[in-house]
């Protein structure tokens, strides 16, 4: 981004929004570009706030960490320079780079990274924080000639890897990745050496642009993708199985083909960490049955939660996969080596993100991979992320079930389902389960609102909030949790402020089930829920309809006695957990 | 009105937002009170991303003006 860019964004966007998202850009140097870089940028993302960046002391970038007044903000960006480990590793302080002061260099960088830590650690628990290790290079301090690393240059390195892994590890604290910088800004196009010394801004506009671009991305935490649907003839292997056989088809390195076998291997591991792989393929389902026979194949059928083979377009069968997954259009990623399939699923599922294998192009093919883990990326894998695959297949085989028994789960399918519900109460501000859920249901919602990581500790804190979630697991399989409610417990009613549940656990009588907890647990006569209707959450209307007789208008209220009277029978087996 | 100047006001309009070209023009330290310190780091830096040139440090004290700035750069240009 340019610098003019970034101010025309900035003036854009004020007073466009009475909602603010404040950001601390905590840094040793003069802020000067990499706020008005960051604004921008955070500002491109968070379309629906006003943006605003403060920023603390000049040089003292502990001081200005320990004097946050966290409460009022989202986020807080440390960027982190060695002149801020020790001043004399940068070339405004002349305090002497003798020999003989490395060693204290080394020591002092010990203790300043060791307090750093505490600071991040306490900031982190009220706010998200992104962190930004060094990116710039050493003064010519160390006595080795600058074609050899030194002993204390590698050391100092060492302690901040060290600081680095130790705060990644911290909840609410994610560190940018100097890898995808070094992509992006060229190390030797970074220092700015004449901006340093008049100005105390240390960077280059480009290399401002490119820090400020991932500490955005770090705020701002997309959610990653859920489904991939591949094609298979020339993406998932090299041939037309339909023309060459199923030995003619290849994604080994005997047959120049193994670029392959690596987006298939990428394929199979995102499949591992949760995320819904299918095929579509125009095709005879028997060449593609015997493909996926193979041996050698890597990404294996059981990888795989559905194929969908057959001469018709391509849209449908993205249609099928959809309605098979249950999941929004906006949540999926097709992949396919040709413009015209491409176009054609782009025309029918707008919302579906539409890529270009790069056929015959095996730079491509790795640049591929690298986007495949922007979109699908995550922090962390969650045991609702394991189950998410086998949870789909269990659903299959209940809807079978359903299908031959009777139109809905009857009770007599759903008394034999031997079903779990775990309730757990506790208000952990780290459960970033409950976190994601509310971010990313659209169905089953209550009012569609979503939540920052900031607003959403601040909220637990508050005394009279409660945080309900309930895990499910029945003979079909485990599905994880997947209902939060959020709300708050009043004198003589409780106000239900979220209230999400996956898609996956629909039909079961759980949303039943978590309101019978709620009155129990909370002992009130009646529940206030702040509903809206939105384009997407017709299951929440037709949930209430069903309870009330009537269309819900906001807020809904329903008594304790009405609900018995119109709870239908549940099946749950129900047990309690607090892990506060 | 040139090139540079249409440029030039550009880079002026992205600083002081919400002034009208003619204001932009005549635009100095002496009747801006938001050009400050900051401002002209931000014009500088600016003026050096779109016209690829490297002011000198030195010249900053004589640079209070939109006039200056444009016979500044129209004087970068000839040499």
């Amino acid at each position: 981004m340019k610098l003019i860019d970034a101010l025309k964004i900035i003036q854009k966007s004020s007073g466009s929004s009475t909602a603010t998202f404040k950001v601390a850009l905590v840094c040793g140097f003069t802020p000067l570009h990499l706020q008005t870089f960051l604004q921008a940028e955070l500002q491109q993302l968070f379309t629906d706030h006003r943006v605003e960046v403060v920023t603390g002391l000049y040089g003292d970038l502990r001081g200005t960490l320990e004097s946050l007044r966290i409460e009022t903000l989202d986020a807080v960006a440390i960027v982190l320079e060695w002149f801020d480990v020790d001043a004399r590793l940068g070339i405004r302080q002349l305090g002497g780079w003798s020999p003989h002061n490395l060693e204290s260099i080394h020591e002092r960088a010990i203790l300043f990274l060791r307090h750093l830590k505490q600071l991040v650690e306490n900031v982190s628990r009220s706010t998200p924080v992104a962190v930004s290790l060094p990116t710039l290079g050493f003064p010519p301090i160390f006595s080795n000639a600058g074609w050899q690393a030194g002993e204390i240059a590698l050391r100092l390195k060492q302690e901040v890897a060290s600081f680095g892994v130790q705060i990644s590890q911290m909840n609410g604290v994610k560190v940018l990745n100097q890898d995808r910088l070094d992509h992006d800004s060229v190390s030797s196009e970074r220092f700015n050496a004449r901006s340093e010394w008049s100005s105390g801004f240390p960077y280059q506009l480009s290399h401002a642009s490119a820090v400020a671009k991932l500490l955005a991305m770090l705020i701002r935490n997309p959610l990653p993708k859920k489904g991939l649907i591949t094609d298979l003839d020339n993406t998932l292997w090299n041939g037309i199985v339909g023309e060459v056989g199923v030995d003619g088809i290849h994604w080994d390195q005997d047959h120049n083909s193994a670029h392959y076998g690596f987006y298939q291997q990428m394929l199979k591991t995102l499949s591992e960490e949760g995320v819904l792989i299918a095929a579509a393929s125009k095709n005879e389902p028997s060449s593609v049955e015997a493909a996926f026979n193979r041996e050698d194949l890597l990404l294996t059928k059981d990888a795989i939660s559905m194929l969908a083979v057959s001469w018709g377009s391509k849209a449908q069968a993205v249609s099928q996969i959809l309605n098979a997954w249950n999941v929004g259009a906006e949540s999926v990623v097709f992949v396919d080596d040709s413009s015209l399939e491409l176009a054609e699923v782009s025309l029918a599922h707008p919302e579906v993100e539409c890529v270009q294998f790069p056929l015959g192009d095996p730079q491509g093919i790795y640049d591929l991979a690298i986007r495949l883990r922007d979109l699908f990326g995550r922090g962390m894998i969650s045991e609702e992320d394991r189950f998410r695959s086998q949870s789909i297949r269990s659903n299959s085989e209940l809807r079978r079930l359903v299908a031959e028994d009777t139109e809905g789960f009857s009770d007599a399918l759903l008394e034999q389902a031997e079903a779990e519900l775990t309730i757990n109460v506790s208000k952990d501000p780290n459960d970033t389960r409950a976190f994601e859920l509310i971010n990313k249901t659209n169905q089953f919602n209550l009012n569609g609102r979503r939540v920052t990581e900031a607003a959403w500790r601040t909220y637990l804190q508050e005394p009279d909030t409660f945080l309900l979630t309930a895990s499910y697991k029945d003979r079909f399989g485990a599905l994880g949790k997947i209902a939060v409610i959020t709300g708050r417990v009043g004198d003589k009613r409780i106000s239900v402020d979220t209230w999400v549940m996956s898609c996956r656990a629909f039909a079961r009588r759980i949303e039943h089930q978590c309101l019978k907890a709620v009155f129990e647990k909370f002992d009130r006569d009646e529940i206030v829920f702040d509903y809206v209707s939105t384009s997407r959450n017709m299951p929440v209307a037709k949930f209430f309809s069903e309870l009330l007789n009537d269309e819900p208008a906001s807020p809904v209220t329903i008594s304790r006695s009405w609900f018995d009277t119109k709870c239908p029978t549940l099946f749950h087996r129900v047990t309690e957990r607090n892990d506060e | 009105m040139n090139d540079y100047e249409t440029r030039l006001i550009k880079c002026f309009s992205a600083v002081f937002s919400g002034l009208s070209e003619a204001e932009l023009q005549s635009a100095a330290t002496t009747n801006l009170a938001n050009w400050d310190s900051i401002a002209t780091v931000t014009l500088i830096a600016l003026i050096e991303e779109e016209f690829k040139v490297e002011v000198d440090m030195d010249d900053l004290e004589r640079l209070v003006s939109f006039e200056s700035v444009l016979g500044y750069l129209k004087s970068r240009e000839a040499t």
